[in-house]
């Protein structure tokens, strides 16, 4: 009989790029040890966007450094690979020890978009997990999901025995202690889950009763919380393929439509001097030649010059570069892009017009628009604007406002260099109302809708030379939105849609638009009911999640935007979101 | 200018060429070799490797040549203390000049997972491979530079650089001819040749002559 290893050979050369699935990678911990228990991080998406993951990989680290414990990894195959799979027995298995996922004491799955939703049952389907928590017994591993969707659970939470709302730095590892325990005493699944209950931020669907809260997992001591300075080294070009330093989390600018904004609150800064050491560790145990400063703002970090300092000599001498995306418009000073390679700056002014801007609390004026030409004079010749349409209240003039902001950008380029040629690319997304914002009861607009903005705004565009327009696909949107309000009625409707065929749905080239409307119709549910206006006195599905920011907050919010009022910074004053019961902002 | 004698075997026979470049400037970083960059916008490692080899097909014989002023013995030491898995080195060679092997490198042995016969190439030699979907026929004669018996296993030598000559690409001819279900994962390439006005100079052997003057 063949080996699994020559099984697995023979179909690697059949798939595309096969280096996706053989593990080895650089700085990969020690896997021989004895362990208790085995922890094997899923991410539903293919190996290049998985392993540019920093939830993903913060959260492999600190398993990997315990004595006792394991972690490895899976990404989703890409469909070439799933089919030879299938068609040779292959069960879904781990990269680093080629261990089946059935086998491991705790799976966990970081689902970080809506649209991975089929590819998590794409990966059970792969793993021979049966689809819903209540079908499997105790021979299978205790499931999780976790990451950004955990922000409403209520579409997935069939699928997992567990679901950790929050930060997992210290859940997950707890959770996998208490499975571990658990085995060896022999104790039930429904034991080990009513253990795993007390943990913070660990939603048991099974066990939860009405009426009851999840409390947000938080961690508490931001700046020495466990960091992977010894990162893996991905085998083929990752999506993002550098030393990623995460320079504080959450946001002090209270962006009314942002999602990130409201959960990952409260606001925690990281030291400059921890952050600066940790890139170099880095670049140094992986080879990197690129450091980005990773944040929701990045300008508004309060070390950000003393970091650039720090970092400046260091990258000049090991060839390396340093980049530093989301950069707002309002702190952007010309310092900050001394020592860096001036290829194009990225601004999201999110609003074409100052009204819809202090709509959705994107505290940017025309004023600040015109600091642009400060990059210009410092170099840079391409900017790239990210804007969203359909925002509350938005009409065509909002929309009309995106194509003055490009026009005055040239006039201004013209003025600084004395010269044309200024690329401008503007990129335009569609708003989706997400949970746990002050936007979270609005309605979305209609796919029709969508398709007119976007033929409008583009004909626009068109009249000015040098700006290219792309903008995010309208079905797509309305799937996302459908997904991130909807209610337990949903899993029904994500299984029904797999077994039709949708997968990888983040993909264009994948994304079945009838699959999904056939599983809505025959699930007997409609998508304009999910991105449609909520009451705001009608319960939410994710409510009993406490994220800190009570629904009085962000009622007030949106009152505030429908006055078109603005509410400041964080950093200028404490605004009261409440978010600090959870632990201490640091920045007030 | 010093030229790495390296492995690409196990898992990293999956790699592809490209990326190989990539993970080599990284190993060459955390090692803390101090390499030449280019000059200009974006500067890169001066770095110079061998022809790439087919995904799948693991070599003994990969050839790396670097811009760096330093000892032979440290280079080896450091290279395979921060190199991956698969991906070891075994000699150092110190030479004056960039010995341009894409250029002067033109045919390697690889070994067959076979016994040894003889292959006549009198009346040509045409192989057929799927390529991009479609199957191929090419009359390769010419590029089978001869067949060797080493230690009984069949070792044929290759056309490569700019009239290259894939080992898989034989596999479906050589499968059908012998009765045999060899894979790609089974050839290993054992050696590389210089060319010369003499006739060909193994890799090892050329480097050594570079680097002694003999």
């Amino acid at each position: 009989m063949q080996s699994f290893d020559d099984k697995l050979s023979s179909i690697l050369l059949k798939v595309e790029k096969p280096a996706r699935y053989v593990g080895g990678e650089w700085n990969t911990p020690d896997m021989t040890k004895e362990r208790k228990g085995d922890f094997c991080f899923c991410f539903p998406e293919v190996y290049e966007i998985g392993m540019s993951n920093l939830g993903v990989a913060i959260l492999y680290d600190i398993i990997n450094k315990e004595p006792d414990f394991v972690a490895e990894r899976c990404y989703a195959p890409w469909g070439d690979m799933g089919e030879e799979m299938k068609k040779n027995s292959i069960p879904l298995f781990s990269l680093e020890t080629r261990k089946p996922l059935k086998d491991f004491t705790v799976v966990g799955f970081s689902v970080g978009f809506e649209l991975l939703y089929t590819n998590v049952l794409y990966m059970f389907d792969l793993a021979g997990i049966p689809f819903r928590a209540k079908d499997r017994d105790e021979s299978y591993p205790i499931i999780l999901a976790g990451g950004p969707c955990s922000v409403n659970p209520a579409p997935f939470a069939d699928f997992f025995d567990v679901i950790v709302c929050g930060e997992g730095e210290v859940a997950d590892l707890e959770i996998l202690k208490i499975v571990a325990d658990g085995r060896e005493k022999g104790l039930s699944k429904v034991e080990i889950l009513e253990r795993i209950k007390g943990v913070q931020g660990a939603y048991v669907p099974s066990l939860h009763k009405n009426g009851e809260k999840v409390v947000k997992a938080v961690i508490p001591d931001f700046e020495n919380a466990p960091y992977p300075e010894h990162p893996l080294v991905p085998n083929i070009e990752a999506v993002h393929d550098r030393a990623t330093v995460e320079l504080y989390r959450g946001c002090a600018s209270g962006c009314r439509f942002c999602q990130a904004g409201f959960w990952y609150r409260p606001i925690r800064e990281r030291s400059a001097e921890r952050c600066a050491n940790l890139a170099k560790e880095m670049v140094k145990s992986a080879g990197f030649d690129e450091i980005s400063l990773c944040s929701l703002s990045t300008s508004d970090y309060t070390g950000l010059e003393e970091l650039e300092g720090e970092l400046s000599a260091f990258c000049r001498e090991k060839n390396v570069n340093l980049s530093l995306p989301s950069l707002r418009i309002s702190s952007f000073k010309p310092e900050m892009a001394k020592d860096v390679k001036k290829n194009s700056l990225t601004f999201a002014p999110e609003a074409g017009t100052q009204r819809l801007r202090d709509v959705i609390n994107k505290n940017v004026s025309e004023e600040e628009i015109e600091k642009i030409a400060v990059a210009f004079e410092a170099g840079y010749e391409s900017i790239k604007l990210y804007f969203m349409m359909g925002l509350p209240t938005e009409t065509d003039e909002d929309l009309d406002g995106i194509v003055e902001i490009c026009k005055k950008l040239k006039w201004l380029y013209y003025q600084k260099r004395h010269k044309r040629g200024l690329n401008i690319s503007v990129s335009c997304a569609v708003f989706i109302p997400k949970p746990c914002t002050p936007f979270q009861w609005e309605a979305q607009i209609s796919l029709e809708e969508m398709h007119r903005r976007q033929m409008y705004l583009r004909e626009k565009l068109r009249a000015v030379k040098g700006v290219s327009f792309s903008y995010h696909g309208a079905e797509t949107s309305v799937l996302e939105g459908a997904l991130a309000r909807g209610d337990d009625k949903l899993s029904v409707v994500i299984e029904k849609a797999y077994a039709l065929g949708a997968k990888f749905d983040c993909w264009t080239e994948h994304f079945k638009w009838d699959v999904w409307q056939r599983a809505f119709k025959e699930c007997g549910l409609d998508m304009p009911d999910y991105t449609g206006a909520i009451d705001t006195e009608k319960p939410l599905p994710w409510d009993f999640i406490d994220t800190g920011v009570n629904k009085k907050y962000l009622l007030a919010q949106r009152a505030l935007a429908y006055s078109a009022v603005t509410t400041k910074n964080c950093r200028e004053g404490c605004n009261g979101c409440g978010a600090n019961k959870l632990g201490r902002c640091t920045i007030c | 200018m010093l030229v790495l004698k390296y492995e690409k075997t196990g898992r990293a026979c999956f790699i592809s060429h490209i990326d190989l470049l990539k993970h080599t400037a990284r190993t060459i970083r955390r090692a803390e070799i101090p390499v030449k960059f280019s000059n200009g916008y974006s500067p890169h490692a001066l770095l110079f490797f061998s022809a790439p080899l087919a995904l799948g097909v693991s070599s003994k014989a990969e050839y790396l040549a670097i811009d760096a002023d330093m000892s032979k013995d440290e280079l080896l030491a450091r290279y395979n203390a921060s190199c991956a898995e698969g991906l070891k080195a075994s000699k150092v060679f110190e030479c004056e000049k960039n010995p341009n092997l894409q250029g002067k490198i033109v045919c390697c042995d690889y070994v067959f997972p076979t016994a040894y016969r003889p292959i006549d190439l009198s009346n040509g030699f045409e192989i057929e491979y799927a390529k991009k979907g479609e199957i191929v026929k090419e009359e390769v004669s010419g590029k089978i530079f001869g067949a060797f018996d080493v230690d009984g296993k069949l070792v044929l030598r290759l056309a490569t650089g700019n009239t290259n000559l894939r080992p898989d690409r034989l596999l479906p001819t050589l499968n059908d001819m012998f009765g045999e279900d060899m894979s790609t994962t089974s050839i290993v390439k054992v050696a590389q040749y210089f060319k010369q006005e003499d006739g060909l100079v193994e890799a090892d052997e050329y480097l050594k002559i570079l680097e002694t003057g003999v």
